[in-house]
């Protein structure tokens, strides 16, 4: 009964799958290694970051006021979409369903490309108006954070071009890449939820 | 002879173990190596405790103070040891270049390394020292002077971040798509955050003072904690690396198993 | 490709829980926390939304709700720690 629960809940019809489902660590263990590292390194920034804000809140508070929440939650919601797709596009990678799991990935890109589009869309005309990263220690923060967010985005589009291109590759598609590449995403999407709520949403 | 010579070195008799390290096939790798903890420590020497160049001092220092640590008698021998073994440098850089060459991967991502080095010392290490070095060698100059010395000098040392950032890139990548598992993929990750602090140490370029200035936590007292345990880490590698490589790998492994023809001198200068 | 499975599909119900729980945090900030002063209530709501929405991405995005014990306690003691950090962060400062 449980096992029928868990290939529902990941999408996949293959019986024989079931046993890997319990207890499976998807893709690549070096990846993982990454993931906690870099969530630990961000967790890191993150906590100076609200200690420096401690020491100044009023002019972070002054300087958030000038971010575009609009924005800044549309891109939020572009990558929690992104991640959707990407999650989806795995477990029909996994129950053999390559031809959906390549479009759901390219659907994923797609989404995945708005956010940095997003960004310059967002970037440009502060920087238009004089506001840059030596402006205050709050924006400061805000670009290299967000700009060092930024890269892990492009590196992950790249990296799901290259999950795309296994899966649509004549040799059969090796899962545990897609799974490595999956997890590398839901990373940056988690990195980028965090930020979202210390620079554009707290006060 | 030479059969009696690995006999005699397998056996291991005391009255020959000078002659076993020169027998050695990979001695110029471990002699490449070894200097990496002589050149580590005595850079350390010159910058902890010697002149107090670490942690770096703050961008914002009066002016008197900048002088007088310009000028410092501690400054002039840091920047004679400087001076002197900087030429050691390379030498560390060689060790990872000779396991790289085992690598599945591309010749670009060593020459990317090799360039990444190169100009990184250059500017990351000539620079300073030939700034400092001013302000400790040559007495007399005006202290405004001595005040844009010490700002270029600090600037080189930790904005030269782009260098750095090519180097460690390509040694992360080249890890990472390495097919022969030369290095463990987890250092491939390793080095790339190598790059990641590298890349968060660009404002100390606009900031003078707090959490970004050169002296920051951000820019260096995290950069520095992510630095010195993956410095160490990837030595410790390297040194995995060099002993297991089979003989048979070995550069000059040919000299053993390609018999002696004329030919031989032309490949020796190959 | 059956659209169906993909729509009618508990991943999708978790991105839709994500979804709204972010338009819910974005209107608090843009209503709540309009007028941009320290706002204890504001933070610790959205603080703990951004935790729960972390949460449901690893969980179950990132599938380590079937993935090994130790990675299980990674994970969730990351996010502990760095969301009680954060707080404490606040708190201590204000």
């Amino acid at each position: 009964m449980t096992e029928v629960a868990e290939e529902s809940s990941t999408g996949a019809t293959d019986a024989g799958r079931t046993a890997a489902a319990r207890s499976h660590l998807p893709g690549d263990p070096s990846m993982w290694f990454f993931v906690i590292g870099d969530l630990v390194i961000f967790g890191v920034y993150f906590v100076v970051y609200m200690y420096y804000r401690g020491q100044d809140h009023d002019a972070f508070l002054q300087s958030q006021a000038q971010l575009n929440l609009t924005i800044g939650t549309l891109n939020t919601v572009v990558l929690l979409t992104s991640s959707l797709f990407v999650a989806l596009g795995t477990a029909a990678a996994r129950g053999g369903r390559t031809a959906d799991a390549t479009r759901l990935f390219g659907l994923a890109l797609v989404c995945g490309a708005v956010f940095p589009l997003l960004k310059l869309v967002e970037y440009i005309p502060k920087v238009i108006a004089g506001v840059t990263p030596g402006t205050n220690l709050f924006f400061m923060y805000y670009y290299v954070m967000t700009g060092l967010h930024l890269c892990h985005v492009l590196l992950g589009l790249v990296i799901l071009c290259f999950v795309i291109r296994n899966l649509r590759g004549p040799a059969m598609p090796r899962i545990s890449f897609v799974e490595t590449g999956a997890t590398y995403w839901h990373m940056v999407d988690i990195l980028w939820l965090v930020l979202f709520a210390l620079l554009y949403l707290m006060r | 002879m030479t059969d009696i010579d690995t006999a005699a070195t397998h056996s291991a008799t005391p009255a020959r173990p000078a002659r076993n390290w020169r027998k050695n096939k990979k001695l110029d790798q471990w002699l490449a190596f070894w200097i990496v903890p002589v050149f580590f420590n005595l850079f350390g020497l010159v910058f902890v405790p010697l002149s107090w160049m670490m942690p770096p001092r703050s961008p914002s220092a009066p002016q008197s103070e900048i002088v007088g640590f310009m000028q410092s008698h501690n400054l002039l021998i840091a920047c004679v040891i400087l001076t002197l073994t900087f030429g050691l440098a390379p030498v560390t850089n060689a060790c990872y270049l000779t396991q790289m060459k085992r690598m599945s991967v591309s010749p670009v991502f060593r020459y990317c390394l090799i360039m990444g080095a190169t100009t990184g010392g250059i500017v990351g290490q000539l620079f300073p020292m030939f700034c400092f070095g001013l302000g400790a060698f040559r007495p007399g100059y005006d202290p405004k002077i001595l005040a844009m010395l010490y700002d270029f000098g600090y600037l080189a040392f930790i904005g030269s971040l782009g260098c750095f950032c090519i180097m460690w890139m390509a040694f992360g990548l080249a890890i990472l798509l390495d097919e022969n598992n030369i290095l463990p993929k987890w250092l491939g990750y390793y080095t790339v955050w190598q790059y990641v602090t590298e890349l968060i140490a660009a404002p100390v370029w606009i900031a003078k003072s707090g959490p970004f200035a050169w002296n920051g936590v951000m820019t260096f007292w995290l950069a520095m904690a992510m630095y010195v345990s993956w410095q160490i880490i990837v030595y410790v590698c390297i040194f995995r690396s060099i002993k297991n490589q089979p003989d048979d790998e070995l550069e000059n492994a040919w000299l053993e198993t390609e018999p002696a023809t004329p030919d031989s001198a032309a490949k020796a200068d190959a | 490709m059956d659209v169906t499975t993909y729509v009618r599909n508990p991943l999708t119900y978790v991105w839709a829980l994500l979804t709204a729980v972010t338009v819910t945090s974005w209107l608090i900030a843009r209503d709540g926390g309009a007028a941009h002063h320290l706002n204890a209530t504001v933070t610790v709501t959205v603080l703990l939304i951004a935790a729960v929405k972390t949460q449901l991405v690893i969980w179950h995005f990132m599938e380590v709700r079937q993935a090994p014990t130790w990675l299980k306690v990674t994970t969730t003691g990351w996010l502990i720690a760095l969301f009680a950090l954060l707080l404490g962060f606040y708190f201590g400062a204000a």
